[in-house]
């Protein structure tokens, strides 16, 4: 099965027991509204760790109708952050999502060694798209966490993210190794590493997906452009995950998706215990509200 | 063309063929290559030029009972220089083939690879590969590089397979399954030839290597038993008939095909590529036979 839009994460948390979600320093307003409307949609139950007192004022002054929801009042962010991971390391908590507090803090806490949420794999983004122009969502990995994975780091970013979509129902889904071009080429490590983890994937040690690369990002999302270049492959044309060679890359396309192409994006980080949703103050509430549905159906 | 699966239906094919090549020989001076020369002038397969001590040469053929009068003689005073001689005449038109006698492989290499007087095609790899005929396999199977690459890079890879592939299609074999050789099918960090043989794969997925069907890592078993792919539970396109393997050294290679000479009654044929024109370089410890063949393929490939 595959996913037409984001509507159809909906349908995946549909009917099951509503995932605990906690805000860290929720004080903020894009994320309360974001994960408000999530909670009043049954997508997920909220804890809202933060300052209470910021916390209604924002809600009154946005007339959210927070009557019932659990409030831990902690008014120091950093101190919220531990609170709010601790939460979930010790399963009190699925989901974690960060409010008004710098990425740095929030990831220092998710690695912390003694209450932290590490599990020995590797932290890296997943942003899934929706596009018109293109006939399923796609995801894009990684846009925004890994600056410039090794072949080693590549194989646990594919994992990750194949992970997550087998969680989200996906038997195999099909990843496409991004290049410039689709020829192997000595002098472009990415087509190289790209060779290496096909033939991973044909050895079974990379299981669960099947991955074809290098190929073009025309190739890796066009039949059509792939069958004018004679490239025979399983992937091309019907990609579910484009993985970036590099930061700038991943970033620059995450961008002109959203820009030009006014794609919908959610967007999760991966490889810790739980999804976190770690959204920037620059996405909107929508995209925050998809990463919210994205994370509590990833986290079933 | 039908497939040929042995070495005697490989000779059958250039007798076919019915085209005489000439032979130079660097010092010919030696029975084994005197005796091969020999039996292929009498079938109609070449005409010879033998170069080196004549006296010597003659006493030879004299002591074989072989009539040097077949034979087009030439003096040359040294190893070295009757190597060059040799290189010279296929050079300038004197020659369709070069072929190594009683001289050592690397002064001989040494002339064929001058960069001004010698046979190297511009920028190419010089390799070997070879067609050993093993009785417990159902036909032919090419092997790269036995003799000259100690350790080959990926450039050099990539060469070695375009050559097999090449030597196979005269075979009659259109596609050759070619696998690339190693301890495991897995990759591995620890095997850098691993790392080289999923680029090479790739690169045989997008056409940049043609005319082949390509899997590697694959270890001999999964290479040429069907059986043990059934057991391991590995699937390949290769599929355990393969026609070429590609091995990952010299140290590898060598005792490969030495070891299925001497214990397994195998039969080999052998040539050098990246040259305009064949060279036939055997080890001096090769049989009549061998050398044989060795000129019959030179043929083949001219």
């Amino acid at each position: 099965m595959v996913l037409k839009n984001m509507n159809d994460l909906k349908h995946l948390v549909d009917g099951e027991a509503r995932k605990k979600l906690v805000l860290a320093a929720a004080e903020d307003q894009h994320s309360l509204g974001a994960v408000i409307k999530a909670w009043k949609e049954n997508i997920i139950e909220p804890i809202l760790v933060g300052d209470a007192e910021g916390i209604h004022n924002i809600c009154a002054a946005n007339n959210y109708d927070i009557t019932g929801l659990r409030i831990i009042n902690v008014t120091d962010p950093e101190k919220a952050v531990e609170t709010a991971v601790r939460m979930v390391s010790s399963k009190q908590a699925d989901v974690l999502m960060k409010g008004k507090i710098g990425t740095a803090t929030v990831l220092k806490s998710i690695l912390n060694k003694e209450w932290g949420l590490r599990t020995g794999k590797l932290l890296s983004h997943f942003a899934l798209f929706e596009a018109d122009t293109y006939h399923k969502v796609i995801a894009v990995t990684d846009v925004a966490m890994n600056i410039a994975p090794t072949l080693h780091d590549k194989i646990a970013i594919v994992n990750n993210s194949v992970a997550c979509l087998n969680r989200l129902g996906y038997k195999m889904p099909k990843v496409a190794v991004l290049g410039a071009v689709e020829m192997v080429n000595e002098n472009m490590q990415a087509t190289l590493d790209a060779a290496l983890l096909s033939k991973m994937n044909q050895r079974d040690q990379i299981k669960n997906c099947i991955i074809d690369g290098p190929l073009a990002f025309d190739n890796a999302v066009s039949l059509e452009s792939a069958q004018l270049k004679g490239i025979k492959s399983e992937v091309a044309g019907d990609t579910d995950i484009l993985l970036m060679p590099d930061i700038e890359v991943g970033n620059v396309l995450y961008k002109s998706l959203v820009f030009f192409a006014k794609a919908k994006v959610a967007s999760i980080i991966l490889g810790a215990m739980v999804p976190i949703v770690l959204t920037s103050r620059s996405d909107s509430e929508e995209a925050k509200f998809d990463s919210i549905l994205l994370a509590a159906a990833a986290s079933r | 063309m039908n497939m040929i699966r042995t070495l005697e239906q490989m000779e059958k094919k250039v007798l076919m063929l019915k085209k005489k090549h000439r032979v130079a020989v660097a010092s010919a001076q030696d029975s084994n290559t005197i005796g091969a020369i020999n039996k292929a002038v009498k079938k109609g397969l070449i005409e010879a030029i033998l170069i080196g001590n004549t006296a010597e040469i003659k006493k030879t053929c004299k002591s074989e009972g072989i009539d040097d009068s077949i034979f087009t003689l030439i003096e040359s005073p040294d190893e070295i220089r009757a190597s060059a001689e040799a290189v010279k005449l296929a050079k300038t038109g004197g020659a369709d083939i070069v072929m190594k006698g009683l001289v050592g492989t690397d002064k001989f290499l040494k002339a064929v690879m001058d960069k001004e007087k010698g046979l190297m095609l511009p920028d190419a790899v010089i390799s070997y590969v070879c067609a050993l005929e093993i009785p417990l396999y159902h036909k032919l199977l090419f092997i790269t590089d036995t003799a000259v690459i100690p350790f080959p890079n990926l450039e050099q890879k990539i060469a070695m397979a375009r050559y097999a592939i090449e030597m196979a299609q005269k075979f009659g074999i259109e596609k050759p399954k070619i696998a690339l050789i190693g301890a495991s099918e897995k990759m591995s960090r620890h095997f850098e030839n691993s790392i080289d043989y999923s680029i090479m794969c790739k690169m045989a997925d997008r056409n940049q290597i043609k005319d082949c069907i390509m899997d590697g890592p694959l270890d001999i078993f999964l290479a040429c038993d069907k059986k043990s792919l059934a057991i391991k539970g590995v699937e390949t396109p290769v599929n355990g008939d393969a026609d070429i393997l590609l091995f990952p050294s010299l140290e590898s290679s060598n005792p490969f095909y030495k070891g299925l000479m001497l214990f397994a009654n195998c039969e080999l044929a052998g040539l050098i590529r990246g040259t305009e024109k064949p060279v036939i370089v055997m080890s001096r410890s090769e049989s009549e036979l061998s050398k044989y063949f060795c000129i019959a393929l030179s043929c083949l490939m001219a």
